[in-house]
């Protein structure tokens, strides 16, 4: 997600440039009260149970404490210096892709990234009209069409309060955890889905197309509604590498899935993961939840986490409705000194409620990764059923791999299966593929790939061929 | 003693405050030690990972007193527990209290000590382990035991020392009128080349309440080996928090078993640390439980070093409105490679009230491993008990034959004939009990 946000905050950048000016967010004040809340809410122009919406959850963020039971060091964000109000960030004009670090561009053309996007990413001036707005607006005729509301939150607080009203916060609530109290306080933009009843959303949806009110900053708010017989699916992010100057991200996404209704929502997040020693690389701190209200109902996360330097992301389901299905399928791979702490949580509730999780980390350089699961059959959920699997592998001798499932039982009928293990990329292996003409490099790819597989079969198309691409450009040079 | 004030005195501190004098150096150094670790450690709550599931109002709630008064048993009351094979090498405590009338050690061969702690106090390997090798980190339970502990089992085999039977330390525990807390400890250390076989036995004699917190130190040396065989039967109202952890030096064996059956609640923490390449250890444990029964276990295995080859299967079966709790780690430090461990925890879930937990965990730090771990919660499979009723068996009948296999995999490994036996009729009694699943009346 983290990398739509970056890719929007780009692409609005252009926009504003080009029709605004940015004078009137360049004194908006540092640090967080009430005032600024308040702040915040009359800048969006918002009703006043949306400013009391946020109130009460930065009172409850006040007396929060700032987590710290995950597997992971890092410093702590300064909260009082951040500025939470997200302005379009002053990033410096380069006047020619030569003055982009070459180490991105390399990254642009092994993804083969045409060259106006190339430009775009970089924050390289572009002469041309770039050509999404067209695309945009055939895109919008069609969704509209077939009845879905697709927009920013911001436009969906103003045009449909009562959905708003109706489900924000419904599955995570704003004292829900430190980070999601402080995004319900200073949340900036963020998407809104409604899929109506019956209804099968005609494309993938992506905040890529999402063209107005592009800057949703770093506490990005998402909320997708899909009413009974209907199903949409959901893509976040993109395999580009991209800058931000925004150190925390702290994004909360809601999913709700009535009766017989399916959401599918994918992520590749690619964020900066800082430098050798993880100086400068992004915190992603997400809350992610999906609530399988209706009977039938399904909700899948699949997720491919490449970047940012400390990862806290747990997508959850809660299987409410009766014969409802969760799904998590994720590759997270960490490098250099990155730190994942990544899962999920099947919270079954209903009777026969099923989920299945698949997970694969892969850590290489000195990186820790972390696979942090829940699985809960609770007193009245007969016959659910879970299958978890989660993988392990390690390249080199100075990372860490660790998996810390929390599975609970409390119904004789549930039935739940775990396992888990951890190997490597053997030289042997590496070795026979070499000796068959094939390079170190895309030896690993190739390795790594095959560990994977049954995860990223599971992304859309689109996403599928970048990311194997960028699975072997992240694991260049690891071994040897 | 006066507490730091941000520290809220639970009722083991208030009771440390009386904690017995003693003439001897080793112990007077011990408790120091552990007076300073009990005053800075806070009695643990749910909000601490660690005990994130177990719930210790038992404890905290109940009027210990320090010791229970002596009370005598009739003998045959306690020589119903002795096993024939360690006729000649067993040793008897009562709430923590060593029995020298009931003990007997006259029959382990040359090279095998074996007494009572206090006896040895000024032995060189009393000296030089006890003690020494508890590792547990902000427990107040283990200083607790260190502060208050005044005898316990100590068994050295010096080096190629063979036991030529099985040695059963044999804790019990009385009925006394107010809640007492026992201190058993027990220190094995087996020198170079040794062998031997302990049945370590905690059986509670009725149903009052009462806590023991059993300390075990083990330290198995180069080639040596030992079969630790571990059988909590508590009284159907005790608390059992139990610590046994063993050091493992190159080429070593250590295979525990521990078997779960007693106590309202109990939580015990074994532990093995490599010491050295090439070693072989096991860490197995079955717990039975029903009623209220709240069983908790938290093992660790810590890999240290190159070259080994570890297993636990942990195995539980829950009825009544009982909760399980199972936390094993597996850590494999960096540089500890060519390391192949596996841990397998089965959750057989018969009732629903009952309640299962449990958290499997690995950290890996070297990539040359084989690790690999595996969970399972679940009832018994329908058609497996549908198969054994068309042959004939009833309903109940085939629960009872199908819960009975479960549980056995885990003892099959106890070498003596006469515990496999005894585990063997309590699996039985357990399963004959609990093949119907219970429903507690409140």
């Amino acid at each position: 997600m983290s990398e739509t946000k970056a890719l929007e905050s780009m692409i609005g950048e252009e926009y504003k440039y080009g029709f605004t000016t940015d004078i009137e967010y360049e004194d908006f004040p540092s640090g967080i009260n009430e005032d600024i809340v308040r702040l915040i809410s009359e800048k969006k122009n918002e009703p006043e149970w949306m400013t009391e919406f946020r109130l009460k959850a930065y009172r409850a963020w006040v007396e929060m404490e700032e987590p710290s039971w995950f597997n992971a060091t890092y410093e702590k964000p300064k909260f009082d210096t951040l500025q939470y109000y997200s302005a379009p960030k002053n990033k410096p004009k380069l006047n020619s892709l030569d003055e982009v670090d070459p180490n991105i561009r390399e990254t642009y053309e092994k993804l083969g990234i045409p060259l106006d996007e190339q430009k775009m990413l970089a924050g390289v001036a572009v002469d041309a009209v770039f050509d999404s707005i067209s695309i945009f607006t055939s895109f919008k005729e069609k969704l509209a069409e077939a009845g879905v509301i697709f927009c920013s939150i911001s436009e969906a607080v103003q045009d449909h309060p009562e959905l708003i009203k109706k489900y924000m916060g419904s599955v995570v609530p704003a004292r829900d955890n430190f980070y999601a109290a402080l995004n319900s306080a200073v949340f900036s933009d963020g998407s809104f889905c409604y899929v109506p009843k019956d209804t099968i959303c005609p494309m993938e949806l992506s905040t890529y197309f999402r063209i107005n009110n592009m800057n949703s900053g770093q506490f990005e708010r998402t909320l997708i509604i899909a009413e009974e017989n209907s199903h949409v699916s959901y893509l976040e992010g993109c395999t580009a590498p991209v800058y931000d100057e925004n150190q925390l991200h702290a994004a909360v996404v809601e999913l709700i899935a009535l009766d017989n209704a399916e959401i599918k929502y994918s992520t590749i997040q690619n964020w900066y993961s800082g430098d050798e020693n993880g100086k400068g690389g992004i915190y992603n701190f997400v809350t992610k939840r999906g609530a399988c209200r209706g009977k039938n109902s399904k909700i899948s996360w699949t997720q491919l986490e490449t970047g940012s330097v400390v990862t806290l992301k747990y997508p959850s389901v809660i299987l409410q409705g009766d014969n409802s299905v969760g799904e998590f399928f994720s590759v997270a791979v960490t490098n250099k000194m990155q730190q994942a702490d990544t899962g999920t949580k099947m919270i079954h509730i209903g009777k026969n409620t099923k989920s299945t999780i698949i997970s694969k980390g892969i850590s290489a350089g000195r990186s820790n990764n972390s696979y942090r699961g829940e699985v809960k059959i609770s007193k009245k959920a007969d016959n659910a059923r879970n299958y978890s699997q989660c993988d392990s592998m390690l390249i080199g001798q100075t990372c860490g791999a660790h998996t810390f499932p929390y599975i609970e039982s409390a119904n004789p009928t549930g039935k739940i299966e775990h396992e888990a293990t951890t190997s490597r990329v053997g030289e042997d292996q590496i070795f026979y593929l070499q000796q068959r003409g094939i390079s170190e490099d895309d030896a690993i790819s190739l390795i790594v790939n095959g560990f994977c597989k049954e995860v990223l079969k599971e992304l859309p198309m689109e996403f599928a061929v970048e990311a194997n691409k960028l699975l072997g450009i992240k694991l260049e040079g690891s071994v040897g | 003693m006066a507490h730091p004030t941000r520290i809220e005195p639970s009722v083991l501190h208030k009771l440390a405050m009386h904690a017995p004098e003693s003439g001897n150096r080793l112990w007077t150094g011990i408790r120091e030690k552990s007076m300073m670790t009990l005053n800075s450690t806070a009695f643990p709550n749910k909000k601490i990972e660690e005990w994130k599931f177990t719930d210790l109002k038992l404890i905290s709630r109940t009027p210990f007193v320090r010791t229970g008064q002596a009370e005598t048993i009739p003998a045959q009351n306690i020589e119903k527990y002795f096993i024939p094979e360690s006729d000649r090498s067993r040793l008897v405590f009562i709430n923590g209290i060593f029995q020298e009338g009931y003990s007997s050690i006259g029959g382990l061969g040359k090279g095998v000590t074996v007494g009572n702690l206090s006896a040895y106090a000024r032995n060189k390997i009393v000296q030089a382990y006890l003690n020494k090798l508890v590792n547990y980190e902000n427990d107040l339970f283990t200083a607790y035991n260190g502060l208050m502990f005044e005898d316990g089992a100590f068994i050295h085999l010096e080096p190629g020392a063979r036991a030529e039977a099985p040695i059963q330390i044999l804790n019990l525990y009385t009925d006394s009128e107010k809640p007492f807390i026992a201190n058993p400890r027990i220190l094995i250390v087996a020198d170079t080349d040794s062998d031997a076989t302990v049945i370590e036995e905690h059986i509670g004699l009725s149903e009052n309440v009462y806590m023991t917190i059993p300390v075990c130190e083990v330290k198995v040396k180069q080639r040596a080996h030992i079969h630790h065989v571990r059988i909590q039967r508590d009284g159907q109202n005790a608390i059992h928090m139990s610590r046994p952890i063993a050091y493992v030096e190159k080429n070593s064996e250590y295979h525990s078993y521990t078997i779960t059956l007693g106590a309202k609640l109990s939580r015990n923490e074994p532990r093995v640390i490599q010491e050295d390449e090439e070693v072989n250890f096991t860490m197995d444990g079955l717990v039975l439980i029903d009623g209220e029964q709240v069983a908790d276990t938290h093992s660790l295995m810590d890999h240290r070093f190159s070259h080994a080859n570890s297993h636990q299967l942990h195995k539980v079966v829950v009825n009544g409105s009982a909760h399980s709790i199972f936390n094993g780690k597996i850590f494999v430090r960096r540089d500890a490679q060519k390391i192949d461990s596996f841990q397998e925890n089965r959750n057989l879930l018969l009732s629903a009230d009952g309640l299962v937990n449990t958290k499997p965990q690995l950290e890996i730090f070297a990539d040359d491993v084989l690790c690999s771990h595996g969970a399972t919660i679940g009832q018994l499979d329908p058609e497996e008990v549908f198969y054994l009723q068309s042959r004939g068996m009833t309903e109940e009948k085939a629960k009872e034959v199908l819960t009975y296999a479960f549980a056995l995999e885990t003892i099959e490994n106890v070498k003596v004939d006469s515990v496999h036996k005894l585990l063997i009729d309590e699996v039985y009694r357990y399963t004959r009990a609990n093949s119907k699943p219970k429903k507690v009346l409140v």
